[in-house]
């Protein structure tokens, strides 16, 4: 087994919790996601089982062996990092093969490993040039290979495509996936972008000050957040704060459900804009259209209505044909299946 | 990007009549020159004439004071020292500066502020009082020391690695050494090879300037050479002794000219050798080294 285990996490700076209590099992094979806001302690996490941060407490396991304390460069891991870090004074193929050169590995073997992986992360026709001479996509395939060189048992990905334009950056993705599957090495993808952990992981786990919020695969996290911050942070989602009343928490006559244990002045609910319906004749709510935006196959509306004398908004989504029914101003009656809400306590 | 567009823009409308403001740069780049050399070609000239009085010119040439100075053994002597000192002032301050400068932004940034503050310091107090500090120190310490070649070379060690100092620690800056430090510790590499196979190769440019400066600072050094060891005779020492001792007897000034010729010579040499060996590898660690490549047609 090739697996990551994370015991009892624990890693202060000063008197900050940048980990706290952090457990979880990564299964061998597995791409897992840390998907959380900036500070949420994913890279402090991902550094931590690379060894370049020394955890306070906990005990960190890679493919059974305990490596809490083994220094960086005898754990079994190959990292890409946001910034390349590729070493300037190498070319493209001396990157490669560095892992393979400090590690004293025979110069015949070497070589056949290293046209592998020019040939795995497709870089065979850049192979002599020097890092200055190449693109960032280029830069961040040759990182891969650098990383995979060694065959590590976990390969570790610091937002590898944060520095990269969009149209790079969703093509590197599936590059990165299809390499991974190739490999079947476990890795660990940090991420702030939701899409791209959705895109790329076979699980995905939400972080929060420190904490792991959840742990799921994409579909399930999608459809259904376990907190109150997942469901904030994970798709693009409504989130309203609404009065409770006798045990109930609802938006007029759009929605009523069961407030959640423990609510008893506000609730947040959280539903998703494609699951609002939205009619020109009830029954429903009544909302106005403030703003329209057409997003190609989609149309967003950006509606507002009245609860108890203040203005609430919040999206709803449906396909553009549909949404020429809908200029702004026009008056519109909105309802959502109480099957597709979440409603959390704020307290 | 706009260098590369520059580079294509037709030729004929930027050689045709340049503007004012590239007058104004040319007069500019003209008048700094001459403010920088012509004291230099006086003294050359100076060194190879015979008399030079009223006119611009010198009244002849010859080349009489430079074979006298290069038979002269206490000269030759000055100089030999004097490139040993550079040279090893230099060595040592880069087995010194080096590693800390490495370790302080690496493995430790909070002895950052002390180092800087150690680069202040021979700014601050002459080096007349550090040469002095130094001697004292050396007697209570090393009382053996006192007066020798071994502390001068201390001491210029301590008064050039500031330069040393910056030059590297920009250089790592700017190739950002903690990173790339990082990801050969991913790699698997000891401290060892990380040193040799990552940092030396990627602030190579910063050490050999920075080398050289301090080279510089040695070699033209005179007050502490003065104050920590009396015997040791450079060439700042014999130039000065020259100038104090002059009588009016010929040729005196001559040999003095022809000395400090070759020492701006070696200085120069080697700025040049500098310059030169560095220019792939500083355009390397430079931002849009791409587009002046393109622009360059590699």
């Amino acid at each position: 087994m090739s697996g990551v285990t994370l015991e009892r996490v624990t890693k202060t700076f000063g008197q900050v919790r940048a980990l706290d209590d952090v457990s979880f099992e990564i299964q061998s094979g597995e791409l897992l996601a840390l998907l959380g806001p900036s500070g949420c302690g994913k890279t402090t996490l991902l550094r931590s089982v690379a060894g370049l941060e020394k955890p306070t407490s906990g005990r960190i396991v890679i493919a059974g062996r305990d490596v809490t304390f083994v220094p960086t460069r005898e754990r079994p891991i190959g990292m890409v990092f946001q910034s390349y870090a590729l070493f300037p004074n190498l070319s493209v193929r001396q990157n490669i093969a560095f892992p393979l050169e400090v590690r004293k590995r025979p110069a015949a073997e070497v070589a056949r490993r290293v046209d592998e992986l020019l040939d795995l992360v497709r870089l065979v026709p850049q192979a002599d040039r020097y890092p200055n001479q190449i693109s960032g996509g280029q830069a961040q395939r040759c990182a891969l290979g650098r990383a995979l060189a060694p065959s590590p048992e976990v390969l570790l990905l610091d937002e590898p495509l944060s520095a990269l334009d969009a149209l790079v950056r969703t093509r590197l993705r599936d590059e990165i996936r299809r390499v991974q599957q190739l490999v079947k090495t476990t890795a660990i993808y940090v991420t702030h972008d939701q899409s791209e952990a959705m895109a790329i992981a076979d699980r995905v786990a939400v972080m929060n000050h420190g904490r792991v919020e959840q742990i799921a695969s994409p579909p399930v996290l999608y459809e259904s957040p376990s907190t109150n911050f997942s469901a904030a942070f994970v798709g693009s989602r409504n989130a309203l704060e609404l009065p409770v009343r006798s045990g109930r928490v609802g938006m007029g006559g759009a929605f009523e459900v069961a407030a959640p244990v423990g609510a008893l002045e506000k609730a947040v609910v959280f539903f998703r804009p494609e699951d609002v319906e939205v009619s020109a004749d009830g029954p429903g709510q009544p909302a106005t259209v403030e703003v329209k935006i057409f997003l190609g196959s989609i149309t967003r509306l950006h509606l507002v209505t009245d609860i108890d004398g203040a203005p609430a908004r919040f999206y709803a989504d449906m396909p553009s044909r549909q949404a020429n029914a809908f200029p702004p101003e026009t008056r519109v009656f909105v309802r959502v299946d109480p099957a597709d809400l979440k409603a959390f306590s704020t307290e | 990007m706009t260098t590369i567009a520059a580079a294509n823009r037709p030729s004929g409308s930027v050689r045709g009549r340049p503007s004012p403001t590239r007058w104004a740069q040319r007069l500019l780049f003209v008048g700094l020159f001459v403010y920088f050399l012509l004291p230099m070609v006086a003294v050359i000239l100076y060194s190879l004439a015979t008399r030079w009085t009223a006119h611009i010119l010198p009244d002849g040439y010859t080349l009489d004071w430079w074979s006298r100075v290069f038979s002269d053994p206490t000269v030759v002597g000055a100089f030999a020292t004097t490139l040993v000192l550079a040279t090893l002032t230099a060595i040592l301050d880069i087995a010194l500066v080096v590693p800390a400068a490495y370790w302080a932004r690496v493995r430790n940034p909070r002895i950052r502020p002390v180092i800087e503050l150690a680069a202040a310091i021979p700014f601050a107090l002459p080096y007349l009082v550090i040469g002095f500090a130094l001697l004292q120190f050396a007697g209570v310490v090393a009382p053996g020391l006192q007066g020798t070649f071994p502390l001068l070379v201390l001491g210029h060690a301590a008064i050039a690695f500031p330069f040393l100092y910056w030059a590297v620690d920009g250089a790592m800056a700017a190739a950002g050494i903690e990173r790339l430090s990082e990801a050969a510790e991913t790699c698997g590499a000891s401290p060892f090879q990380i040193v040799r196979r990552v940092v030396l190769p990627n602030i190579m440019p910063g050490v050999v300037s920075g080398a050289l400066l301090a080279f510089a600072t040695s070699f033209g050094e005179f007050a502490m050479v003065q104050t920590v060891a009396r015997g040791v005779y450079t060439i700042p020492i014999w130039s000065a002794e020259a100038i104090r001792s002059y009588s009016g007897e010929t040729g005196s000034f001559n040999r003095l000219a022809v000395v400090t010729t070759i020492s701006f010579m070696v200085l120069f040499v080697l700025s040049a050798i500098v310059v030169y060996w560095n220019r792939g590898q500083t355009v390397q660690l430079l931002p849009g080294a791409r587009a002046i490549e393109q622009r360059e047609g590699k």
